[in-house]
């Protein structure tokens, strides 16, 4: 395959991860929204009181608000793997296609067709037909990104699938493989439940807005309680379900966990692996392989990467050096391909099949080779082909790492707000705690962050590959001008942004207008008698 | 007859139920503790705010 220009390939990289952020800034809030609107609307099946009826119309407004503009950012995504990474689209199209196919025909529509009746059939269906109409939109929501992190979930770990020498594309061999590839469910788990995360403190910190200012105090109270409980058991989940996910990148993703933990050396190269700090806090230095200003903690990096005591993790340097006799099969893997699509002899198909799984780094090397061409290797200039590949194996340390820790950090950050708003609203104390309530309303934006760091953290860990161990990301891209991107860039970032300033302009309006008041606040049971007639709002703080 | 069709929606239903744990147990462990945990979540958070009712009822009753 020639090489596309790395300047294409770049701005195709860019233009994907802004999208893909850009996207990203909505789905955790609709997932973790719907959930909560379910357990509004039970709470108002079960307890047959209005207040909680007037609380899932009105966050469902929140709700819809960003649906909509959620879903007009994902559309263009699907699009931009055959315009933008159409040699992607031809190697794994077979495989990948599936479950984004399956999304938009099941999840989507499934999920798309529950909200109107969720959003128009109040007056049409009865408590519990709306009630079950609600749960299948919130099941809607997460089977799409079920959907789509089964399509990821192959990319990080490919599973069900083998190559074709015939067709040079990836053969799709079994769909059971690739939903239950445990990659994708513990990604999917993660994520979704980082999206309950998410629409917790959405409605947490609205909440908290309303409480302060002694607003919509019955429905406020009510809401805070339901978010805070909703909201410590996701929280406490996500961070276990992470932990998890961590130990599959161990097993699966070496290079991806090494880079997660600026892990150089192997983890027992100045002593028992036992001992390993976990690192807390460095500068890694992509360039002199190494890291500055080191600050760890002992005895934490091996039980909690490999949940053991002893094991010793491989490091970076010692993945590079492994890489190098797979970067020499690959090699033999792609010069016997190509004398197999010239000649279509069985003896250059053996050879390939011999060296089959090694074939995505002879792919990388190619970038190395002289003239990007295999077969101009020479034993003469082979070992320095080879050693500059094998640093091509492992990914941004730097960012890596750091998109992993702020994730982690915000994570338990989560967790300890969550619990003391739980513990405060149970005891309904929450007046008496005003910085509580301030720090819920402005953490709002940060499960959002978390979210897009944690993508940071497996995408860019990836890397150098689009499809792990097979498919290098420079080698997936389409061959555009450098012009077109640039327009196509630009043209998506202004479009994006558009929707973006829709959607904090449509939230803040009408999270202060607040809900429709059907009965006057001091008439309201519950919760307004715990936080005393409603007050101008002291706005100093807004 | 209204209630027989119920009683085979509501079978169908556990059936389906049944189903989808047999089969997400084996193959799909963390598709499995996904539907157990987010049913939890959604009905513990229900019932805390029907909780919060109940200690507001009590509330006004001590006064």
């Amino acid at each position: 395959m020639p090489l596309i220009d790395p300047s294409v390939v770049d701005l195709s990289r860019l233009q994907f991860a802004l999208t893909a952020l850009y996207h990203f800034l909505f789905v955790p809030l609709t997932l973790g929204m719907t959930f909560i609107l379910c357990a509004m609307e039970t709470t108002y099946v079960i307890t047959g009181k209005e207040i909680y009826k007037e609380m899932t119309h009105f966050w469902g407004k929140l709700f819809g608000i960003n649906f909509a503009i959620g879903v007009a950012t994902g559309l263009t995504m699907e699009f931009e793997f055959g315009t933008n990474w159409s040699m992607y689209s031809h190697f794994v199209g077979d495989v990948f296609g599936t479950p984004l196919a399956i999304e938009g025909l099941m999840a989507f529509f499934m999920e798309s067709t529950f909200i109107g009746l969720m959003f128009f059939g109040w007056d049409r269906l009865s408590k519990p037909g709306h009630l079950a109409v609600t749960y299948l939109t919130a099941l809607g929501s997460n089977l799409s990104a079920l959907w789509i992190l089964i399509a990821n979930g192959f990319m990080q770990n490919p599973q069900g699938a083998s190559f074709d020498a015939d067709t040079m594309r990836m053969q799709f061999n079994s769909f059971v493989s690739l939903v239950f590839s445990e990659d994708a469910q513990a990604k999917f788990v993660h994520t979704s439940i980082a999206g309950f995360v998410t629409g917790a403190l959405f409605v947490m910190g609205i909440s908290a807005f309303y409480l302060l200012r002694k607003q919509h105090v019955a429905l406020a109270a009510r809401s805070f309680r339901l978010a805070s409980v909703f909201g410590i058991i996701s929280s406490l989940a996500v961070v276990t379900l992470g932990d998890a996910l961590g130990r599959l990148d161990y097993l699966v993703q070496p290079t991806k966990i090494a880079a997660i933990e600026g892990l150089w050396e192997d983890s027992n190269a100045h002593g028992s692996a036992t001992a390993a700090p976990w690192l807390l806090f460095a500068l890694p230095n992509d360039a002199a392989q190494t890291n500055i200003a080191e600050i760890g903690v002992p005895y934490v990096l091996t039980p909690l990467i490999t949940h053991s005591l002893d094991t010793p993790i491989p490091g970076l340097l010692t993945l590079e050096q492994q890489a190098g006799p797979r970067i020499l099969n690959g090699i033999k893997a792609i010069n016997a391909l190509q004398q197999y699509g010239v000649t279509h002899d069985a003896a250059s198909l053996a050879t390939f099949k011999q060296y089959e799984n090694d074939m995505g780094y002879g792919f990388l090397a190619q970038k190395n080779a002289p003239n990007q061409d295999l077969t101009q290797i020479t034993p003469a200039n082979q070992d320095a082909i080879v050693a500059q590949t094998e640093k091509d194996t492992i990914p941004n340390v730097f960012a890596t790492f750091w998109a992993f820790r702020i994730m982690m950090f915000l994570g338990f950050y989560f967790v300890v707000l969550f619990a003391f708003a739980a513990y405060y609203s149970l005891r309904n104390e929450l007046e008496k705690h005003p910085l509580l309530l301030k720090a819920a309303l402005w953490s709002i934006p940060l499960p959002i962050l978390a979210c897009e760091f944690g993508w940071i953290t497996a995408e860019a860990g990836r890397q150098p590959w689009s499809v792990y161990g097979w498919l290098p990301t420079f080698q997936a891209a389409s061959s555009h001008p450098v012009g077109y991107m640039v327009f196509s860039l630009i043209g998506f970032a202004a479009l994006y942004s558009a929707f973006i300033a829709a959607e904090l302009y449509l939230m803040f309006k009408f999270a202060r207008l607040g809900p429709q008041d059907h009965h006057a606040e001091p008439t309201v049971g519950g919760g307004a008698t715990m936080f005393g007639k409603p007050q101008v709002a002291d706005k100093s703080w807004q | 007859m209204g209630k027989l069709f119920k009683f085979i929606g509501l079978a169908a239903a556990l059936a389906l139920a049944i189903f989808l744990a047999v089969v997400t147990g084996d193959f799909g462990a963390w598709y499995f503790a996904w539907l157990v945990g987010t049913t939890m979540i959604v009905l513990i958070a229900s019932a805390s705010a029907v909780m919060f009712d109940t200690q507001e009822s009590n509330s006004k009753g001590e006064v």
